[in-house]
């Protein structure tokens, strides 16, 4: 219970230091948010009532009034982000929230789907690569991942979509489903999508497959020589469930420090890979926000993808809390020196 | 040794039969620099109930002695020889033929053993339940009726069994650990217990708690066990017979008392006398010159030879058999009859003072 | 094991007598051969350092040899291998890519060294003084270290990058590692909670060592391996980000910088085209190279740091064959 205590803390703190550092980058940035929003409105009025229009603008658009108190300006601000209120678009003149909501699934969408793939794949070859240590298969693979894990996502996803999309004319160029089709759970739309997101979420998959799969390896062969498997068989507990009961399960909850780190990179990747495949996800808004100095869309969507991750590692967290039981027991010493 | 009398302990009939027993039996491995023996042809019988402590530096390959009696030895490493098993009943299963299936039910059916490292003993993410359950399940034994027994036996061992049970192996300490492994060995009501160095990584309190521990199992639950320790003096008490290793062979073997006070080779006198014991002054506590033979490269003649002061021109090019010192004792070298005056055990000093 | 001496009481006579040049010597021994010896025992440590070594090589003397990169060197878009003073070709304004990449290579190779010392020196102190205060220092460092490891490092860096337009070669290579370091703190911290139960730490404890010594002297010894293959590591990482964002084209530009050939060669429509498909390898291959040789070099250090827990569990078990005999 401390320790579910313990996380539960670590979850609310870091989100409201997210939140927290956003606002101050927001208020505080020379040349940032505030100032832009000012020339915007003196852009737009005349003279006058610019005061109160950068007033409204800045309310509008951050969540907070810059004549306020400072405390007031960011309890505002946090109060609007917890009710789901990010603001207005400047280049959209839509609601933050409204394009966000519209935009997330389908990064979810990529994200879930590489995910899935990458981990799934490198614990059963990792486990091969293991059980035939220094066969040609593992020295084979290991020269193949070692290549493939220097090459950065975004360089093989440049690739893939000039040979594979423009070149080859194999897969879509663009876009999340092919125009026309109607959203909904149809074989069509579900199709047209996972065509969609076949290049994006190859170039996540291969990269970052070698990493993991290497790790599970070199678990795999650590466990595979561990005491407890030998005196399992002496005890005459069947190869089948040595397999599964101790050494994956014993070689792939390490693997979960792994799954956190990827987790962030993955969903900051999205920036960049969105924007190779125009892929229109938060990732992409984010990016055309940058590029159009569309603030509020841009913390909104830097808030979201943070959160979003800040969420999934929790729950990540919580999850193997909850199957490896030297987690929820603690078992480090903690004593001060 | 097969053709000596068998010895007896004082309290048994004359005809205790043989439980246990390795023929000529030899592990080898096979490395870049040549083959490694890392048992050379030992032959030692063990008797129904009693205790046998095998006594042996790092490295003399007590280990893989306790790991023939299974046929535990891992891939790389190869048995040849031949193991025994006495039923009780008159039957005698030769362990290497075994099928797998067979084996499998051997192992910790009739043979359990217990390792050094209770830690490394337990997978980490299953409970104690866990692996007293596994074990009674796959081997077809009545769960309920097993989980009783395991009750028991931690009680006995001083645990107190529901909270053990519910716990998992970081949560125990070394002592608990280590008990609660004999409790799993014992679990299928084994006739063999072979314990690997088990008290390895424990404290001085612990090792002697579950020395004591033992030796009221053994009675109680008419076990043989076979205990094997770098500590001579650690077993002295509890053993019945002692062998002593040295370069992957047997050189000394006989009764406890036999083997401590009067023993019979050079290199058992000299580990006695380089015990430490609260009774011995310090500065008669003597280290043994020399190191313990690679096992790729084993002297000729008398594998201890190098490091003997008894040696000579003899022991280097003949290997000593085992020879008769009396009393069931025996030992493998040239000179049984002058290692009593030529090295003089510090631990009689004591005796006699 | 790596105790050091002087800090010790128990130092015995030949320490005292070493003089200071001996003293060096040794350290270098200790530190630097030994540890290069194993590294280049490897076949991954002799191509590692020798690929780092060629990319330090153009940094430093290539930019004297190779022309600097000027408009029309070379026929605008010619494509590479067509003339040997402009090899693997030129840009959309007759600049040769050779001269872009090597003038390109100490802008990166600056930014590969901030980035990497900024993470390691960061990690090293964070993780040591949490993992072996303990207590409430370790609580309140370990929080900090969980809340960056838990923000994804990019959106950040963008963040950060937008709003500062940092112009400092050094000042990017620190800010796109902004929260690398977490990670590797937190790992160091748990070796250090590992190390400081070891027995020769609590001998030094109990003596009254102060702390700054004994993590000097006790504990850094055994991590640094593993620091030297994070440091390498985040060399790479430095690489992949700041290529990233200036091909997505939000750091200002410094300079040449191979994130921006692949910026530039990707606006120029180098993706569509086939026959302007050089001007997208050659960076990329210049890349990777790079990041694959530091990849194996940090390969080559683990075993460096294997070796040493090894040595060490030898040191420490019974065993004194080597063999499984006991």
């Amino acid at each position: 219970m401390k320790w579910l205590y313990k996380r539960l803390m670590q979850f609310v703190i870091t989100v409201f230091v997210v939140m927290t550092l956003s606002f101050g980058l927001v208020r505080f940035m020379p040349g940032g948010p505030m100032d832009y929003i000012r020339a915007q409105a003196l852009a737009n009025a005349g003279t006058g009532t610019t005061r109160t229009l950068v007033l409204e603008t800045s309310r509008e658009a951050l969540g907070f009034t810059p004549d306020a108190p400072l405390h007031v300006q960011y309890f505002n601000y946090i109060t609007d982000i917890l009710m789901g209120d990010l603001g207005i678009s400047i280049a959209n003149d839509e609601p933050v929230s409204a394009i966000i909501a519209e935009a997330l699934p389908w990064t979810l969408f990529l994200m879930v789907l590489s995910m899935t793939i990458m981990f799934v794949g490198a614990i059963v070859i990792g486990a091969f690569m293991a059980y035939r240590e220094s066969g040609r298969l593992d020295t084979g693979l290991t020269s193949i991942f070692a290549v493939l894990n220097s090459t950065p996502y975004y360089i093989v996803a440049l690739l893939l979509l000039s040979y594979m999309a423009f070149e080859l004319n194999w897969f879509p160029k663009r876009g999340r489903v092919a125009p026309f089709i109607e959203p909904g759970f149809t074989v069509e739309f579900i199709y047209s999508a996972l065509y969609h997101a076949t290049l994006p979420v190859i170039s996540i998959v291969i990269t970052g497959i070698g990493g993991i799969a290497l790790q599970m390896r070199g678990n795999a062969i650590q466990i595979l020589g561990e005491d407890y498997l030998h005196v399992g068989r002496l005890r005459g507990i069947p190869e089948r469930r040595l397999t599964y009961r101790y050494v994956a399960r014993n070689a792939i909850l390490p693997m979960y420090t792994q799954f956190m780190i990827k987790l962030g990179t993955m969903f900051g990747g999205a920036v960049v890979l969105e924007q190779i495949f125009t892929y229109q996800g938060i990732g992409k808004y984010m990016f055309e926000a940058i590029s159009m100095r569309d603030y509020p869309l841009m913390m909104g969507c830097f808030l979201v993808i943070t959160l979003a991750v800040v969420t999934g590692v929790f729950i990540a967290d919580m999850t193997y809390g909850l199957i490896d039981p030297r987690i929820s027991t603690g078992g480090e010493s903690n004593e001060s020196f | 040794m097969a053709n000596t009398e068998p010895y007896r302990t004082p309290n048994e009939s004359n005809d205790t039969p043989v439980k246990l027993e390795l023929r000529d039996t030899s592990v080898s491995f096979s490395m870049d620099r040549g083959e490694s023996r890392v048992l050379d042809s030992v032959s030692m019988e063990v008797y129904d109930g009693e205790i046998l402590g095998v006594v042996g530096e790092s490295g003399s390959g007590k280990s893989m002695f306790a790991s023939a009696m299974l046929d535990a030895i891992e891939a790389p490493g190869e048995l040849t020889g031949e193991v025994v098993y006495h039923t009780g009943d008159g039957e005698t299963v030769s362990v290497l033929d075994l099928s797998p299936s067979e084996l499998r039910t051997l192992r910790w059916e009739s043979i359990a053993m217990v390792f050094q490292g209770s830690h490394s003993s337990w997978n980490p993410t299953m409970s104690i339940r866990g692996h007293f359950n596994e074990t009674l399940s796959y081997h077809d034994f009545d769960v309920g009726a097993g989980m009783d027994r395991a009750n028991r036996l931690l009680s006995e061992l001083y645990l107190d069994p529901e909270r053990v049970l519910e716990s998992y192996p970081h949560e125990l300490s070394g002592g608990m650990k280590q008990r609660a492994l004999i409790a799993l060995s014992l679990i299928l009501k084994p006739d063999v217990l072979v314990m690997d160095e088990p008290t390895a990584a424990l404290d001085l309190l612990m090792q002697r708690s579950i020395i004591a521990l033992l030796d009221a199992i053994q009675d109680e639950y008419d076990l043989t066990l076979v205990f094997i320790t770098h500590d001579i003096e650690l077993v002295a008490d509890l053993a019945d017979r002692l062998a002593v290793m040295y370069a992957f062979e047997i050189i000394e073997a006989g009764p406890a008392d036999h083997v401590l006070l009067d023993s019979s080779h050079p290199y058992t006198r000299s580990l006695v006398n380089s015990t430490p014991n609260l009774e011995t002054p310090i500065e008669k506590m003597q280290p043994i010159p020399g190191e313990a033979p690679d096992p790729v490269n084993v002297p000729t003649g008398c594998s201890y030879s190098p490091r003997c002061q008894l040696a000579d021109e003899r022991c280097r090019t003949e290997d000593p058999p085992m020879i008769d010192a009396g009393n069931a004792h025996e030992s493998a070298c040239h000179y049984v009859e002058h290692v009593d005056e030529e090295i003089p055990l510090s631990i009689t000093d004591v005796t006699v003072q | 094991m790596s105790r050091s001496e002087g800090s010790s009481p128990f130092t015995t006579v030949s320490d005292v007598e070493l003089n200071d040049r001996e003293r060096i010597a040794r350290w270098l021994e200790q530190s630097v051969f030994a540890p290069a010896r194993v590294l280049l025992s490897d076949w991954r440590g002799i191509v590692g350092a020798l690929i780092v070594f060629a990319y330090i090589l153009a940094g430093t003397v290539g930019v004297w040899l190779i022309p600097e990169p000027v408009q029309n060197q070379a026929p605008r878009e010619a494509v590479w291998f067509q003339s040997m003073e402009y090899i693997l070709g030129a840009d959309h304004m007759g600049r040769s890519l050779v001269s872009l990449i090597v003038h390109g290579t100490p802008t990166i190779l600056k930014m590969i060294l901030a980035g990497a010392v900024f993470t390691t020196v960061m990690a090293t102190t964070v993780g040591m003084l949490s993992g072996y205060k303990g207590g409430r220092v370790d609580t309140i460092l370990s929080t900090v270290m969980d809340v960056f490891i838990t923000i994804p490092g990019l959106p950040l860096v963008i963040v950060l990058a937008t709003m500062f337009e940092p112009k400092n070669v050094y000042l990017i290579g620190i800010l796109v590692t902004i929260n690398t370091w977490a990670g590797l703190a937190r790992s160091i911290r748990s070796q250090v909670l590992t190390i400081r139960g070891e027995y020769y730490v609590e001998v030094s404890r109990t003596m009254g060592v102060p702390i700054r010594t004994i993590l000097k002297d006790d504990i850094l010894p055994n991590i640094l391996p593993y620091v030297f293959i994070n440091f390498v590591l985040a060399g790479r990482r430095v690489i992949f980000s700041s290529v990233a964002l200036y091909f997505l084209g939000i750091l200002p530009r410094v300079g040449s910088h191979w994130g921006v050939i692949l910026n530039t060669a990707y606006s120029n429509g180098a993706l569509y085209t086939s026959s302007l498909r050089y001007w997208i390898i050659v960076p990329v291959a210049t890349i990777v190279v790079l990041s694959y040789g530091l990849f194996i070099l940090s390969q080559a250090a683990d075993r460096l740091f294997n070796v040493r827990l090894r040595a060490k569990h030898e040191s420490t078990s019974e065993e004194t064959t080597g063999m499984p005999a006991d």
